[in-house]
């Protein structure tokens, strides 16, 4: 029998389970911040008795059903007071509850001690919810709060290099990663070539990184969810939030439309490089009154995030987000009339409307519309050429909840994505003429799924996630969309479906500890074409077609899961392996740029992978001081048969050794103190073997892919927050001080060679007296680089 | 765009030299090789090395391949074949060691210049004695060297000249002898064609300003200004121009025209003249397995180490052996930089020397 077989007859027994209705009641409502009216996403709702209980789902939302009786029903999120409820359960309940701050925002020190033990009690693994506060009080680059970055202290999780903001999760590649805010797809999650995130973290309320164990509900791609939430608004008061550092400032505005019904959030973003840059690069020459060559060139970036929320009824609540974001390089050289602009960016945009039918079933419905782009505008005298890219999105999806009774939570809903890709074209124009394909080259496509989940207690000890997630995709080629409608959406060798089983297991073994189990399949239908060793803006994403079969991967992951000193500290130990195929590579030798206006299926070649490995974790979330130690040991291969002789080779994110530490301590209402240390074993890069001479210049030959380790990686960052304490101030102030890599140790961020002494090499001088040679240089970018930033709220 | 952050990221960091050491693996042959139709056909070898291997005048000179057996044929449409055996140009001339139709150099033994270092201006004149290297046929190289064989196979497409080629004052130089050599080019709209374009300054000068004496600064070998598909402009006419490279990789700079430099001589003022450049273009058309050689080698020599781009390897038609064999359909032109000068006429074959071809 096989496995998909044995997970059918599982969740027929499931949905078939009989439900013990004996007089069940259900609690359900919304949890919000009492501060700001904010939904709490994850709280924790449960009999203080039994431990029994749930957590919100993204909207704040909660239900719980249980037997006849009275119960003490605590309300429990961290950082905030816990608020415990005794209520009568004698009929259906709604119980909407508002959370205030608790002591450890003012006092020394709390330690709840009553938070469920989810760490030990959920049947999720390799899941991790990062509070945004806590990563607004770790050190950071240039003082720019960076999630992503963040993240990447997570085991399992790693950076490609210095200031990387890529995320490379358990082997994968950074295409593997479904990145969301709210709901939306973000294609291309980085400023500054890699450097920064796209999110500002002054308007995200939530990030849940799913590594392993991917629930039925998300799919698409092979390795992780990035689910980022974005704060709803104040709905309480009009709030102002900003921040001035050194490479952007930044500003956030928020407050109701409507108390208590509907409130909206606009935060900004923007570097100004440029600005600061542009008297230097506009200044005349004081002796030749010659203007700078340069003037006009510069980079910047700036993302605009919104959103407005309305609650038409307690039952129907409305959302709109988007998301709005550019970089902008610019280069000129007024000596020859050359110019370059290269403009890239995401716009994503959801409207979402929650919905509850009773208290057991909650529904929501999400339009969502998700863009790249990418140009690059090269102009000379009358010469003007533009390669463009990208992918376009539209999307809706529908999700239940539905929460019959305490044991079973099940999710079960629709997905469906139409793709619009662009991924490389190019025009021009000389004089008066114009260079233009006929038409602009796009490829479409249909994607969809439909899924159903049940998390579901079949013991005391034993509980199960059991999902089942339908995906199909389909290509169109090249042909435009009102001809792809016509066509019927017949099926042909170019349309793909795949059912995507996903398990969790959890066994308890006491009330402190448990034994967690997963097996997962995905399958990935769009791509990330790249010939550049980091996430680079200029990276094509293809759909699947005849020639470009979907990814697939499947995971199987162990994990003991252990809680301390009264939930204090968290551990886990989790091993994991991961089997991919599928994967795509350009042929060697090939340009992308051979592909231009036309079909790049050719341009790949194809692949497998897979990864291994153990990941530690030792968390403290609690107390004065908190923070965690992450250890991953693992191994990344890929076996391509037409890449590096069809010898297997490490992938360039593959890494022995990751390990980060990261602490935050309360020193006192004023100061808090930070630091990050972190060490990881050295990139595996591919360097040149061999040379030759062709017209007199030295050319190379690189032979085994990733065959060489750099040295490895470590820093040690610290930061201090200060707060003055001024009490009764409407207008309240912070200091963050950071220093990145304290010892201003030398990472190698890549290695170059030069053939030196060639290019003075008039008549073979330099060779006839032997002063011609390779050197290998290896750079580092980042040395010590302390920040202040200046953020204020009023 | 790799290339800007690259050189960005140079500036603001540090480096350090490191030291890596890697054997090298096997000992592969080197071609440069081309035909194009009325000329010779001509191949240089040479070998890998090492990549930090010791370069001195010992291992450069060991690099080139002066005992291999090198044939060039064709098929024809009767099942015969005709075979052309290369050999070395004989000494003086054989410091580069080219092998090529010793037929189509009669007055060889006469030759007028002497060996005055590694690429020696070879005129290839009146020897054409016969019509084997023509368009629109495949020609087959073999190499056989020690106890390997390589092989390749290239084809030399139709010729398409430009409609006319001037000189014209380059707009944005304040310097009024910077010039650029702009041409008209009309596209055929019935192929799919790939254009090949290299230019050489056969005469260029500058000013010793130690002694005010004229320094040659003349091109040794042809240049490579780009090469692509005619994608984007097929069945366009358009003007385009033909730069020279100038820092790094990019073709953007103009020629010089004639001026004088003036300089202090004691209490007066005097000058130097200086001639202005004359530079030859060479416009191609290459099939497609020569378009990928030459294009991953731009791409090569412009990336320069560049991190962000994935190391590619040059993309070679030979098989069992590392760079390229080309059939150039090519006209070459001759172009003096002065203003105005206007022309549309090819530059004679028997004018073209030996270097020009590749």
């Amino acid at each position: 029998m096989t496995c998909k077989k044995l997970f059918f007859l599982l969740l027929i027994q499931l949905i078939t389970f009989p439900i013990i209705a004996q007089n069940n009641f259900t609690i359900s409502g919304f949890v919000q911040d009492d501060n700001s009216g904010e939904n709490l996403i994850g709280v924790s709702v449960y009999d203080k008795e039994t431990f029994k209980g749930t957590v919100t789902n993204s909207y704040g939302f909660y239900s719980l059903t249980i037997e006849e009786g009275t119960y003490n029903i605590t309300f429990s999120f961290i950082g905030l007071e816990s608020v415990t409820k005794n209520l009568v359960v004698d009929k259906d309940l709604r119980v909407n509850i508002s959370l205030m701050s608790n002591a450890i925002l003012t006092d020394e020190v709390t330690i709840t001690g009553e938070k469920l033990d989810k760490n030990v009690s959920s049947s999720n693994m390799s899941q991790v919810r990062m509070e945004v506060t806590n990563i607004k009080q770790l050190p950071a680059i240039l003082g720019e709060v960076d999630v992503i970055k963040s993240a990447q202290l997570l085991p399992g999780i790693t950076a490609n290099g210095e200031g990387s903001s890529g995320l490379y999760v358990r082997g994968g590649g950074p295409d593997q990663n479904l990145i969301l805010l709210d709901e939306a797809v973000v294609y291309n999650a980085s400023h500054l070539f890699g450097f920064f995130s796209v999110f500002n973290a002054d308007a995200i309320k939530d990030i849940n990184i799913i590594k392993g164990g991917m629930p039925a509900e998300y799919g698409g791609r092979l390795s992780s969810v990035l689910d980022i939430t974005m704060k709803d608004g104040n709905n309480k008061e009009f709030k102002a939030d900003g921040g001035i550092g050194l490479l952007s400032s930044r500003l956030t505005l928020q407050g109701p439309i409507q108390k208590n019904k509907s409130s909206f959030i606009v935060s900004g973003r923007r570097t100004y490089i440029d600005v600061l840059a542009k008297p230097l690069l506009n200044r005349e020459n004081p002796e030749t009154g010659e203007k700078n060559a340069f003037a006009g060139s510069g980079y910047y970036f700036y993302d605009l995030t919104t959103k407005i929320n309305y609650r038409v009824s307690d039952k129907d609540r409305l959302y709109l987000s988007g998301y709005f974001g550019r970089d902008v390089f610019d280069f000129a050289n007024s000596d020859n009339g050359f110019a370059v602009q290269i403009p890239w960016g995401n716009a994503t945009g959801s409207l979402r409307w929650n919905h509850l039918f009773n208290d057991k079933l909650f529904v929501n419905t999400s339009l969502v519309f998700s863009d790249y782009r990418f140009e690059f505008n090269i102009a000379q005298s009358d010469f003007e050429f533009k390669i463009f890219s990208g992918i376009n999105d539209w999307n809706t999806k529908v999700d239940f909840l539905y929460q019959p009774n305490q044991r079973h939570t099940i999710k079960f809903g629709t997905n469906y994505t139409y793709h619009e890709f662009t991924p490389g074209n190019a025009t021009g124009k000389a004089g008066d003429v114009t260079f233009a394909p006929d038409e602009i080259y796009r490829q479409y496509s249909n994607e969809g799924a439909i899924y159903f989940s049940d998390d579901f207690e079949l013991s005391d000890v034993l509980k199960i996630n059991a999902g089942l997630r339908y995906s199909s995709f389909q290509h169109a080629g090249d042909i435009t969309f009102l001809n792809y409608l016509k066509n019927d959406l017949t099926l042909n060798e170019n349309n793909y479906r795949h059912i995507e089983p996903r398990l969790s297991l959890r066994y308890t073994l006491n009330p402190t500890s448990s034994l967690k189990g997963s097996y997962t399949e995905n399958y990935q239908y769009v791509h990330l074409a790249s010939t550049s060793a980091v996430s680079l803006p200029t990276d094509l994403w293809v759909p699947s077609s005849t020639a470009i079969k979907p990814k697939f991967a499947k995971q199987l992951a162990f994990g003991y899961f252990k809680n301390l000193n009264d939930n204090m500290y968290e551990t886990s130990i989790e091993s994991y392996y991961k089997e991919m195929t599928n994967l795509i590579e350009y042929k060697e030798g090939v340009l992308p740029e051979d592909n231009t206006n036309s079909n790049s299926d050719n341009a790949f070649t194809f692949g497998d992978g897979d990864s291994y490995g153990i990941e530690v974790l030792l968390k403290k979330s609690q107390g004065k001081t908190t923070g965690w130690i992450g250890y991953t040991l693992s191994k990344t291969t890929r076996y391509f048969d037409e890449v590096n002789n069809g010898e297997s080779f490490p992938a360039k994110y593959d890494r022995r050794h990751d390990l980060s530490v990261t602490a935050t301590h309360k020193l006192s209402k004023a100061w808090t103190l930070s630091g990050v240390f972190v060490y990881a074993s050295g990139n595996s890069i591919t360097l040149p073997t061999e040379r030759y001479v062709i017209g007199g210049d030295v050319y190379t030959q690189f032979t085994s892919r990733n065959g060489y380790r750099m040295d490895p990686y470590h820093r040690m960052d610290i930061g201090a927050t200060y707060t003055p304490t001024k009490k009764n101030k409407k207008f309240k102030s912070s200091w963050n001080f950071s220093i990145y890599n304290i010892y201003s140790r030398k990472n190698p961020y890549f290695i170059y060679f030069a053939i030196e002494g060639l290019e003075e090499n008039v008549d073979n001088q330099n060779i006839q007296n032997g002063n011609v040679e390779a050197k290998a240089y290896q750079v580092s970018i980042f040395p010590i680089l302390p920040s202040v930033t200046w953020n204020f709220n009023f | 765009m790799k290339k800007y952050l690259f050189i960005c990221l140079v500036f603001i960091s540090c480096q350090d030299e490191i030291i890596i050491e890697f054997p090298i693996e096997s000992q592969t042959i080197v071609v440069e090789g081309g035909i194009e139709p009325n000329m010779p056909p001509y191949v240089v070898l040479s070998k890998n090395q090492g990549y930090f291997d010791e370069i001195n005048i010992n291992t450069y000179n060991d690099l080139f391949i002066k005992d291999a057996k090198v044939i060039v044929w064709k098929a024809n449409e009767d099942g015969t074949a005709d075979s052309i055996l290369l050999e070395m140009l004989p000494p003086p001339f054989d410091s580069l060691p080219i092998y090529t139709d010793l037929n189509y150099f009669s007055s060889l033994n006469n030759f007028p210049y002497t060996n005055s270092g590694t690429y020696n201006p070879i005129t290839i004149s009146g020897g054409i004695s016969n019509d084997f290297s023509k368009a629109n046929e495949t020609y087959n190289l073999i190499v056989r060297w020690n106890d390997k064989e390589i092989t390749s196979q290239t084809s030399i497409p139709n010729l398409t000249p430009l409609d006319c080629l001037w000189v014209e004052r380059n707009e944005f130089s304040d310097l009024d002898y910077k010039f650029d050599i702009n041409a008209i080019y009309d596209d055929p709209a019935d192929i799919e064609n790939n254009i090949f374009i290299k230019y050489r300054k056969n005469t260029h000068w500058d000013v010793d300003t130690i002694n005010w004496s004229l320094k040659d600064h003349s091109d040794d070998l042809m240049q490579i200004i780009d090469a692509g598909t005619d994608i984007l402009i097929n069945g366009e006419k358009f003007q385009t121009y033909f730069p020279q490279r100038g820092e790094g990789d990019f073709p953007t700079l103009p020629y010089n025209s004639s001026r004088y430099v003036e300089y202090e001589n004691g209490n007066s003022i005097d000058s130097v003249f200086v001639p202005h450049d004359i530079v030859t273009i060479k416009f191609s058309q290459i099939d497609e397995p020569a378009l990928k050689f030459w294009r991953s080698l731009i791409r090569q020599f412009g990336s320069n180490g560049n991190p962000f781009q994935e190391p590619l390897n040059i993309v070679s038609n030979i098989n069992g052996g590392y760079g390229g064999w080309t059939g150039y359909g090519a006209v070459y032109y001759k172009i003096p930089i002065i203003d105005g000068f206007t022309t549309s006429n090819l530059l004679p074959l028997d004018s073209v020397e030996i270097t020009d071809l590749f």
